[in-house]
């Protein structure tokens, strides 16, 4: 957590510098080309350039590391479901059927790990907008890209306040606790420990709503929904690097794209 | 120029039988500097909302009588023509802090005005220069202190031009020294820029160590002063409004001194005419000798008591004390000194790196935070934050089910049955004898919701009590009060005190550890640096100025009379005020 008590982490590097809108766009040319294909190969370009950008953007590896771990476990999770209920999948995407053991077949471990490393793919994408870009900064440029500034400022706020509110949610369970109502561990019942955490959250809603109650007023008497538009402070014009980055990107997106659309089966597989 | 006219002005919320504001008749001029007084309930806030245009846009209601910010009027407007007029610096600094640097929260109205960004970046820097805040442009509000959010909030609404700046309650929420500051910084900026200023506040005396052109005092809705300050502080207006007088005009009152209009008290440094000082210094000659301080049995005793957390910042060093029975001591220091580690190390939300902690005998460092509960009571600021349950019996007695078992649901076994009834038994008489203690019985079958709010805090304690703690800790317990629900509040916690249980109080409020208080001890950067009685640590002013207190009325007054023994005379003062109240 940075000083912001966002997820946001300070440094400075070629995505840190990148106009937010930019990256926004970048994410989303990405995320496209993902669901575009069913190729091993393609995923593992992804990756592989993902990995080059997450070197690049100098977020501490302690991080990139946790999220890869809460992915990976999902994606084992999901392939064993989807081995569970559909174990001959593979084979009614290609026909094949090569049996490895009892119903397990490599047509089907072939598509888990295609899948798996699908969902693997979006990843760096979504580390790096979320961990480089500055939250005001990122609300403007939501607004450049055309959100209505009313939603765009939801972002700054939301920003703004889970400090608050998680400092708040420290001192009502300090409170509580000392009533004999604790949510640690020396609560040895988990019931009892899950139904003083549900007392917490009754003041915590309480405060939270008076807080909005607040915030609203300060944002009316300093003229916020005045106009329909509204300038930002925290915004940064495009240099051009951006301009020559964002080129880039729509020349890739597009040979992804002839890639797609000349190649006619829907799922790559080489046996 | 922009007048504000209000012309048999009533006001009435929607969901409010009576009106809030009544037949309100008045004028303030352009550059005025107006300080708006009243308690709680008095009509204050209600009647800053209707110049700053959030009556009737954001509270409903019924309006009669007209009332004009020069040529406008605001209830026939929309909100944003009135804000262009009208700067309003809220009481919440951390709900007002909207952006996530001070120079995004600055250019906030600027951004919504569509002004192009050259422009605003270069107008947010002389704001903040006003504001003399420029060197921490991009730091997040968490990095702040309460007055220096403050002074952000202040420069946000100056980047507006508007005429009229409005101040609600600008001092709630800061320690003494902050406070003066941000009063010496209003005074400035009138006569900088010759605004119209209406502070809206209840600690008059704060507000008059620089000078006011008017006071306006509200009870029950209707404006009972209108003048001068020194008319003010010769008449007793401001006891009869439930609010406090300075301590130093009190001082003069109850030497039974003769005030006519010669006497201009709303500046100290004129109450040292002849007969006014020859009537001080013979009521000070009354004072009796200090009693000898009976010291009762110790109840909780920290040794060398050190803790650093693991970031590795030092937070509480060495610290020893004692705390005695029925006492009722205040924690006093300046924000970040330790006062909060403090009692989450009594309270054992964190567990000290060296030293003991004693009560009753008994060594309670690494007691778990629900054990020590039983016998130490933690009593937050909102009653709001501390009450979880519908009815007022479910709430006192919710920290008593929870250490213990479960009444069985098996009702065949009956010896089980005839447990859970004596155990019901034995709530209910606790539950009784508690609210009897806060004075709630006659609520006892009431919902909290329709509780008022201070009786909602003594809910909130009566909640705490039940446990039978022999030591209660209160975070700022006089936060946002006014002198009425403060006095009433005070005299039940001497009441507790009285009973046996030792008091510990965390607070700016001097007023409240010089009144209430028998000892106070004042943290600063993680060390104790004096453990005295109230009137000797406020007349050292080492100490007042390394915990971010200011001297007292009271102290001053000495000077200015010549008396030496200022700590004599502040406690003299208070034995005669507590003679006089009780």
């Amino acid at each position: 957590m940075s000083s912001f008590g966002t997820l946001y982490v300070d440094s400075d590097s070629f995505f840190h510098r990148m106009e937010p809108s930019l990256k926004v766009l970048i994410f989303a040319l990405w995320s496209i080309v993902v669901f575009m294909f069913l190729d091993l190969r393609i995923n593992l370009i992804l990756l592989g350039m993902g990995a080059l950008f997450l070197f690049f953007s100098k977020i501490p590896a302690r991080i990139i590391r946790n999220l890869f771990i809460v992915v990976i476990l999902f994606n084992l999770t999901n392939a064993v479901f989807i081995y569970l209920i559909t174990p001959d999948y593979g084979t009614t995407l290609t026909g094949k059927s090569t049996v490895l053991l009892y119903n397990l077949t490599l047509e089907t471990v072939f598509y888990i790990v295609t899948l798996s490393l699908k969902y693997l793919s979006l990843l760096p994408m979504v580390i790096i907008l979320i961990f480089t870009t500055h939250p005001s900064r990122f609300a403007s440029s939501l607004s450049k890209l055309g959100v209505p500034y009313k939603w765009a400022y939801t972002f700054n706020i939301i920003f703004r306040y889970i400090p608050d509110i998680q400092h708040e949610f420290k001192t009502i369970a300090n409170a509580q606790a000392a009533r004999g109502l604790s949510i640690k561990k020396d609560e040895r019942s988990l019931l009892k420990r899950i139904r003083n955490l549900f007392n917490i959250t009754i003041p915590l809603i309480n405060s939270a709503l008076a807080r909005i109650d607040k915030v609203t007023n300060a944002m009316d008497l300093r003229g916020f929904g005045k106009h329909q538009k509204r300038t930002w402070y925290s915004l940064t014009p495009m240099r051009k690097v951006d301009y020559a980055v964002a080129v880039l990107a729509l020349t890739v997106f597009a040979l992804f794209l002839y890639f797609r659309i000349t190649t006619t089966e829907k799922f790559w597989y080489p046996f | 120029m922009c007048r504000i006219v209000f012309q048999n002005f009533t006001f009435r919320y929607r969901n409010l039988k009576e009106p809030t504001l009544c037949d309100i008749n008045l004028e303030i001029e352009s550059g005025e500097k107006v300080l708006i007084a009243g308690q709680s309930g008095s009509g204050k806030s209600t009647l800053m909302h209707c110049i700053n245009g959030l009556i009737p846009f954001a509270y409903d209601g019924e309006v009669s009588g007209r009332l004009f910010l020069g040529e406008m009027e605001p209830g026939k407007e929309n909100l944003f023509r009135v804000s262009k007029v009208t700067g309003t610096i809220l009481q919440d600094q951390d709900s007002q802090f909207i952006g996530l640097t001070v120079g995004e929260d600055v250019a906030f109205l600027l951004e919504n005005e569509m002004t192009p960004l050259p422009e605003m970046k270069k107008k947010v820097l002389t704001c903040l220069k006003t504001v003399k805040m420029q060197d921490y442009i991009n730091h997040s509000p968490y990095e702040l202190s309460g007055g220096q959010r403050q002074r952000v909030s202040l420069a946000g609404v100056l980047s507006s031009q508007s005429e009229i700046l409005l101040f609600d309650e600008p001092l709630a929420n800061l320690d003494p020294a902050s406070g003066k500051n941000i009063i010496s910084l209003i005074d400035e900026l009138h006569k900088d820029t010759g605004k119209t200023i209406i502070i809206v506040e209840h600690r008059i005396e704060d507000v008059l160590e620089k000078s006011i052109d008017r006071v306006v005092v509200l009870d029950q809705g209707r404006i009972v002063f209108n003048g001068k300050p020194c008319e003010l502080l010769r008449s007793d207006t401001l006891k009869k409004a439930g609010l406090r007088e300075p301590l130093y005009v009190e001082a003069i009152k109850y030497s039974n001194f003769e005030l006519d209009e010669g006497h201009q008290l709303d500046n100290i440094r004129n109450c040292g005419d002849y007969d006014l000082k020859e009537s001080v210094m013979n009521w000070f000659e009354e004072a009796e000798k200090p009693r000898e301080n009976i010291r009762k049995d110790k109840i909780l005793s920290l040794k060398n008591v050190s803790f650093a957390y693991p970031s590795g910042r030092q937070a509480i060093k060495d610290v020893s004390f004692d705390l005695h029975k029925g006492e009722i001591v205040s924690v006093l220091g300046n924000n970040g000194a330790g006062k909060s580690t403090l009692s989450n190390l009594i309270t054992g939300i964190l567990k000290p790196d060296s030293g003991t902690i004693i009560l009753d005998g008994e060594l309670i460092n690494d007691w778990s935070v629900k054990a020590v509960g039983d016998k130490i009571g933690y009593v937050m600021q909102n009653p709001n934050n501390m009450t979880v349950k519908h009815m007022l019996k479910d709430e006192v007695t919710l920290g008593l089910r929870a250490g213990m078992s479960k009444p069985s649901k098996f009702k065949l076994f009956s010896w089980r049955k005839k447990a859970d009834k004596k155990l019901e038994t034995a709530l209910e008489a606790r539950f009784i004898e508690t609210i009897k203690k806060c004075r709630l019985y006659g609520y006892r079958n009431w919902p909290l919701n329709s509780l008022s709010y201070g009786q909602k805090r003594r809910a909130s304690i009566a909640s705490v009590l039940a446990r039978e703690p022999g030591v209660l800790i209160l975070d700022e317990p006089t936060a946002g009060q006014d002198y009425s629900n403060y006095t009433e509040f005070m005299n039940f916690m001497r009441e507790l005190s009285g009973l046996g249980i030792a008091i510990m109080l965390i607070t700016h409020d001097m007023h409240l550890a010089l009144e209430y208080t028998t000892r106070s001890i004042v943290i600063s950067d993680g060390t104790i640096i004096a453990d005295d009685t109230p009137a000797n640590v406020f007349s050292q002013s080492d100490i007042v100025q390394k915990a971010n207190l200011k001297e007292t009325s009271l102290g001053k007054l000495a000077d200015v009379i010549g008396i030496e023994n200022k700590h004599g005379f502040i406690q003299h003062f208070i034995d005669f005020d507590r003679g006089k109240k009780h």
